[in-house]
């Protein structure tokens, strides 16, 4: 355990030296939610509410979907996976007390933790103080999304490793990337949330586990759910971290054998 | 010059050979690229099956605006992105200092011998959306409207070669430039939406300084016969101009920065 809040904080440092990337990162940021407001304002021009759904609920949405619970960087994690196997770094890795997998998520953490905190936080800040956002609907709404935050970052993260890992066999983790993110893009909520989608597509993507991304937290967030249902979401979403996790251990025991290490 | 021009043909030819060489893995690479746009191009779509418009564009005219602003990229980027987004590795790590030394000017070296096919899904996903778009929309077709039509694609594809050349310039004088295409990234993807659906200043932006609007939405309003706003009847002309006008500037920009460049190795 301490091996893996070690790296986390490792991984929390090594951003922290990069100044002008996160400044670059904060101001990408600003433009892109500036961008997703922009396009939730012009369409409700002219429509009062959607589904229920208003203009304001929409911006929270932008805001925090697309900051907090936003999931474009994961596809980094299967670029890291590929490079690793590329330059043959992952023979050193074999040799570490940290199984790779576990070894990746704790880098992975360090670095979202400091998006949350350097990026995400100023930028909701700034957008929230032009546009406004919205508090969560009640305070158990509020407490039951922190748990869905953990469930969010879970599912990103393992589905990232996931695909990442499967780099062993496929030997192209930049056309892998691009397959998550193209699925990530509509399947996760993160642009458009779900309750707009036609009825045959929102009843797929409610059951994957890449609606627990941006979607069900974001639709508890804003209480388009009572507690009861939101509770059970959040079973279900731990369910499928479980698989995920089942299914990350069980391609990397596998992964391990495809292993062969060249010269000494 | 024949002999230049020919050099970096057979660059080309050698690159291309080599990528060839494995084919699958290509197909796969453009496969997994255009489902990569398709998935933001479904979410754009989603939204306007549900809301009919997004600032008064319907779908078919959104599906012409992401073909063209597609397929104006990857014509551009096939020859800059991944050859000078490695600039600052490339400063850094003294490469640049052996490109200098040989007799063939670096930045076409560098643009030549790293030619890029890897475009293929991008292209055939932008002209899918283009050829699928036309039939359905009113678009008064004359020569000068074709014309207008071919001679934007390339003036975006030259906006993107120009802005990708501009930016990997940076490294020769600041050592770094890799996170100022995480800021260009920012506002391409701005400039895959009708620009008017923005804040004045960011309009502006888009037309001036950062100028990627003519990437699609300029010429794309023109051909639909759309007012666009701070250009009025001058912006076919513009669309057609801010090619060529950004060559110019990248051009003096990358002199400007070769200039100042005392390398970067160690």
């Amino acid at each position: 355990m301490s091996a893996f809040l070690a790296l986390i904080r490792a991984a929390f440092q090594r951003e922290l030296e990069h100044r002008s990337r996160s400044i670059a990162r904060i101001f990408g940021t600003l433009v892109d939610i500036l961008a997703r407001i922009s396009i939730w304002q012009a369409v409700f021009a002219g429509h009062g509410s959607m589904n229920g759904i208003t203009l304001s609920q929409m911006i929270t949405y932008a805001l925090i979907g697309g900051t907090i619970l936003s999931s474009w960087d994961a596809t980094m994690i299967v670029r890291e996976v590929g490079g690793t196997i590329r330059t043959g770094a992952i023979g050193s890795t074999l040799l570490r007390p940290v199984a790779y997998p576990v070894m990746l998520l704790a880098e992975q953490l360090g670095s979202r933790f400091f998006d949350w905190l350097m990026t995400s936080l100023p930028v909701i800040l700034i957008m929230g103080l032009i546009y406004g956002v919205q508090p969560p609907a009640s305070l158990g709404h509020g407490l039951l999304f922190l748990g869905f935050l953990v469930v969010s970052l879970a599912v990103l993260m393992l589905s990232g490793i996931l695909i990442g890992l499967f780099s062993f066999w496929v030997f192209d983790a930049h056309s892998l990337e691009w397959f998550m993110r193209g699925i990530l893009a509509v399947l996760s909520g993160g642009l458009v949330p779900i309750w707009f989608f036609p009825k045959g597509l929102a009843e797929v993507a409610h059951v994957l586990p890449f609606s627990w991304i941006t979607y069900h937290p974001m639709a508890v967030y804003l209480g388009e759910r009572d507690l009861a249902a939101s509770s059970l979401t959040l079973l279900a979403g731990g369910a499928w971290v479980l698989v995920l996790a089942g299914a990350v251990s069980f391609v990397w025991s596998r992964a391990c054998g495809q292993v062969v290490v060249q010269g000494g | 010059m024949r002999e230049t021009l020919s050099l970096l043909f057979y660059l080309m030819r050698l690159r291309v050979r080599t990528r060839l060489e494995f084919r699958a893995s290509l197909v796969i690479a453009w496969a997994a690229q255009a489902f990569g746009y398709a998935g933001v191009f479904t979410s754009i779509w989603l939204i306007l099956t549900r809301f009919e418009n997004i600032g008064g564009w319907t779908w078919p005219q959104m599906a012409l605006l992401l073909g063209f602003h597609t397929l104006g990229y990857a014509l551009g980027a096939c020859f800059t992105l991944v050859q000078l987004r490695r600039m600052e590795e490339i400063v850094l790590g003294g490469e640049f200092d052996t490109l200098l030394v040989r007799p063939l000017n670096p930045w076409a070296y560098l643009v030549f011998s790293g030619f890029n096919i890897e475009y293929g899904g991008h292209i055939l996903l932008g002209a899918g959306l283009i050829l699928w778009a036309l039939p359905q929309l009113a678009v008064h077709w004359t020569v000068g409207t074709s014309l207008l039509m071919v001679g934007s694609l390339l003036s975006a594809a030259l906006i993107t070669a120009s802005l990708i050349t501009i930016i990997s310039a940076c490294a020769m004088v600041l050592g770094r430039a890799r996170y100022l295409f995480g800021i260009y990234f920012d506002f391409w993807e701005l400039s895959r939406y009708p620009a008017s659906i923005f804040a004045g200043p960011f309009q502006i932006a888009l037309l001036s300084i950062m100028p990627l609007g003519y990437m699609a939405y300029v010429p794309v309003s023109v051909l639909l016969g759309r007012t666009v706003p701070y250009l009025g009847s001058a912006a076919g002309l513009a669309a057609l101009a801010a090619g060529p006008l950004s060559v110019a500037a990248a051009f003096f920009f990358w002199r400007f920065c070769l200039r100042r460049y005392q390398g970067g190795g160690g």
